[in-house]
């Protein structure tokens, strides 16, 4: 009985160091790499287009001035601070809305509050173009006076691949005489397959 | 093992004794992992479906600066259009030294790259001029400038309105 329960021990108990060891490299891993999903815009789904851009400029971190372009042609303008917001909007969680396209109804306005046929949970200011333009200026200027001038947003432009052209070219208007000549496009990044 | 033969003197109840010892000392010496894999485990899974690897890149655009009124002047000559329709296609023509311009030329996306180069080829001062149809989608323009990205040129473009001239023309070519 004996030498049969010395056979069967080694069997039974599966040594798990390694597969810790390596579980634990993979924690590491992801805990290091992990950026998460900033709050901010994120609530509006957008369909970002695709781009094979050469350089591989990535999103920055922070200090982001976020304007996010639905479908029907509104304009959300977003910061990734909230005590800019705060200072701004006077709300720690609002956004501007901005609709450039005069031809056409703002959806957010027009639906009660919806975006993309989703109820959109933030307060919502609305703007027109001169209250648009100051509100650029403001946020700039609230962070600069927040961070005594160390830190300047960057304007990041995320379009739904549906939108009109005629709202970006309306905003790169707005930017030319607010005078913020930079700005990115936020794309995805296009596999290789050529379609 | 050694040391465990000191309350175990006697022969007969030597081999139980000595059994029961051998299994107290296994389990002294080894510890049990599985809940910490467990733990470790449900990290793991959080991590993994909390980061979001592929961080969207951006696409710099530079507008000029200035006002309107300082206006660069510029050879017709090294001008190309780059006409884009609300159908999204893209109509090419180039700019001559007297002022005029080529009749538009249709280029398809594929081809686009290789247009863009050859005329650069021929001419490095080459700045194109985009007219995008404000009907036109945002994808399409991140498309043609993701095109002109790719071409192995001096990035020189600039964005104009679309006019109504412009619009006769593309109209005239096919829409």
């Amino acid at each position: 009985m004996k030498k049969a329960r010395s056979i069967k021990k080694p069997g039974v108990n599966i040594d798990m160091t390694p597969l810790v060891d390596v579980i634990m490299l993979l924690l590491t891993f992801f805990m290091l790499v992990a950026t998460f999903k900033a709050e901010s815009t994120e609530a509006i789904e957008i369909k970002l287009p695709e781009s094979v851009v050469t350089d591989t400029t990535k999103l920055p971190e922070k200090d982001i001035m976020t304007l996010t372009l639905t479908k029907a042609g509104d304009v959300f303008l977003d910061v990734d601070n909230y005590n800019v917001r705060e200072t701004v909007f006077g709300d720690q969680f609002a956004v501007g809305l901005f609709h450039p396209d005069s031809t056409s109804k703002s959806e957010y306005e027009t639906t009660g509050g919806k975006v993309n046929g989703k109820e959109f949970k933030r307060k919502v200011i609305p703007m027109n173009r001169a209250q648009f333009e100051k509100a650029l200026t403001d946020l700039r200027l609230a962070l600069k006076n927040s961070t005594g001038g160390k830190s300047d947003f960057r304007i990041v432009l995320k379009g739904d691949t549906q939108t009109d052209y005629g709202v970006v070219e309306d905003l790169m208007d707005i930017f030319k005489s607010s005078k913020n000549t930079r700005f990115a496009l936020v794309t995805d990044v296009k596999s290789d397959t050529p379609d | 093992m050694a040391g465990g033969g000191f309350d175990a003197p006697e022969s007969g109840s030597g081999l139980r004794k000595q059994k029961k010892y051998k299994k107290g000392k296994k389990i002294g010496v080894r510890i049990d992992m599985t809940p910490m894999v467990d733990v470790i485990m449900l990290l793991l899974t959080f991590f993994i479906l909390t980061t979001t690897l592929n961080t969207p890149q951006i696409m710099q655009i530079n507008l000029p600066k200035g006002d309107e009124t300082d206006k660069v002047k510029v050879d017709m000559g090294d001008v190309v259009y780059v006409r884009v329709s609300e159908a999204a296609n893209v109509y090419f023509s180039k700019g001559l030294s007297d002022g005029t311009e080529a009749p538009p030329e249709k280029v398809t996306f594929d081809g686009m790259k290789d247009k863009i180069e050859d005329l650069y080829r021929a001419n490095p001062k080459l700045i194109i001029l985009l007219k995008f149809d404000r009907k036109m989608k945002y994808n399409t323009m991140v498309d043609m400038l993701d095109e002109i990205n790719k071409a192995a040129i001096e990035k020189r473009y600039s964005f104009l309105k679309m006019e109504d001239p412009d619009k006769e023309i593309v109209k005239n070519a096919g829409g």
